[in-house]
């Protein structure tokens, strides 16, 4: 089992790279749904599943089984990669690692049952493992 | 209650569509729309620095004087934001009538400390945040107040507890629908379960998702694979 998620089902074992479709603004699951705070990308990028680990690993060190960790997001995107001083040809690559889809503004992770004081620290904890700038944030107004 | 709603002033935007209210953002202004009562949607333009600070401190009943025309009473029905999630695109109003029913979302403020929560690894989950009630614009709350504090670890607290703060008042939300409960979490043990050293990740296989196509594929073969075997039996000529 590898040391992060990935999909235990896929319908195609490898997909086109749609590079194209990066660098957009996101629509949804740009709010705080689940918990008090949150950890909202401010640009776009492929996010490795190991990343993800990473932040979820940061995150639950400095809790200490306080409060409740949400991740928002799933690497879903197989990404693949020919190996080094390899011919080009020969068809596709194996896929090299998994990666979640980010859009500017959208939320990565969400902390409730902490305060807000814990909540920052935390998440600037995860934001360093981020190879994209976040902010925090905490829930909209509600109408 | 409301009779000392803010007052919004508005004007009326003649042109439409998105390249005109980029314009009026650029402007400072905030697009909006005020429908109801069967009566015409007229899209208008509100000040955006004035707006945006009645709508942080929790108003959401105002006048709208559109064009110096008498204020009349709205309702804040929704509000969309930019993909960030900081400033307010777009708004829509409702015509209301101060004594005319109206189905609103009111946000639960949870006061008291749960005795549950100084139990260590317990969380209070809120599935919802607001319940959506029936009632007059006159008796609208900003917030509906509940105590939580005999809550304890593995209670919960539905829509149906919570104390609406008028009689008049009728709950529309699902009776059922959890508010707030309390739940010991668990830690995820992904991480833990990993191979650590490389020398144990180099002898684990490894193992990707199952593909569904290989899986439908592999079922046909099989199938047709069945399928011929009866007929190569049939098939042998008789002596």
């Amino acid at each position: 089992m590898p040391p992060f998620k990935i999909p235990s089902r896929v319908k195609f074992r490898k997909e086109f790279r749609r590079i194209s479709r990066v660098n957009r603004n996101a629509t949804g699951g740009n709010y705080v749904a689940y918990g008090d705070f949150g950890l909202q990308a401010l640009e776009s990028c492929w996010l490795k599943s190991n990343c993800i680990e990473a932040g979820r690993v940061a995150a639950q060190h400095y809790l200490k089984r306080e409060g409740k960790l949400f991740i928002r997001i799933f690497p879903d995107k197989p990404v693949s990669k020919k190996p080094l001083e390899t011919r080009m040809g020969t068809g596709k690559a194996e896929v090299d690692y998994w990666a979640a889809r980010i859009k500017a503004g959208t939320v990565l992770f969400e902390i409730t049952g902490v305060s807000e004081e814990t909540a920052k620290r935390a998440f600037s904890r995860v934001a360093m493992k981020m190879p994209v700038r976040c902010r925090f944030v905490a829930r909209r107004i509600t109408v | 209650m409301h009779e000392d709603a803010p007052i919004l002033e508005a004007n009326r935007r003649a042109k439409l569509g998105s390249r005109y209210a980029k314009r009026a953002r650029a402007e400072g202004r905030i697009p909006a729309v005020v429908y109801g009562h069967k009566q015409d949607a007229v899209p208008v333009a509100l000040d955006s620095r004035a707006a945006v600070r009645h709508f942080n401190k929790g108003e959401r009943v105002f006048r709208i004087a559109i064009d110096g025309s008498t204020p009349a009473y709205i309702l804040l029905k929704d509000l969309q934001f930019d993909h960030l999630g900081t400033h307010p695109v777009h708004a829509d109003f409702m015509r209301v009538d101060l004594h005319e029913r109206i189905t609103v979302n009111v946000s639960v403020h949870l006061v008291g400390e749960a005795k549950g929560l100084g139990t260590a690894g317990a969380v209070m989950i809120r599935p919802y945040t607001e319940i959506e009630v029936e009632c007059t614009l006159a008796t609208l709350p900003e917030f509906i107040e509940v105590n939580v504090a005999d809550m304890d670890v593995g209670s919960s607290l539905t829509a149906k507890q919570v104390a609406l703060p008028d009689a008049s008042m009728k709950l529309k939300t699902s009776p059922d629908a959890v508010v707030a409960h309390i739940v010991i979490v668990q830690e995820e043990k992904v991480a833990e379960a990993a191979p650590t050293d490389a020398a144990a990740a180099a002898a684990t296989p490894a193992a990707g998702p199952a593909v569904i196509t290989e899986e439908k594929k592999k079922e046909r073969d099989a199938a047709k694979a069945d399928a011929d075997k009866p007929a190569a039996k049939g098939g042998a000529p008789k002596k």
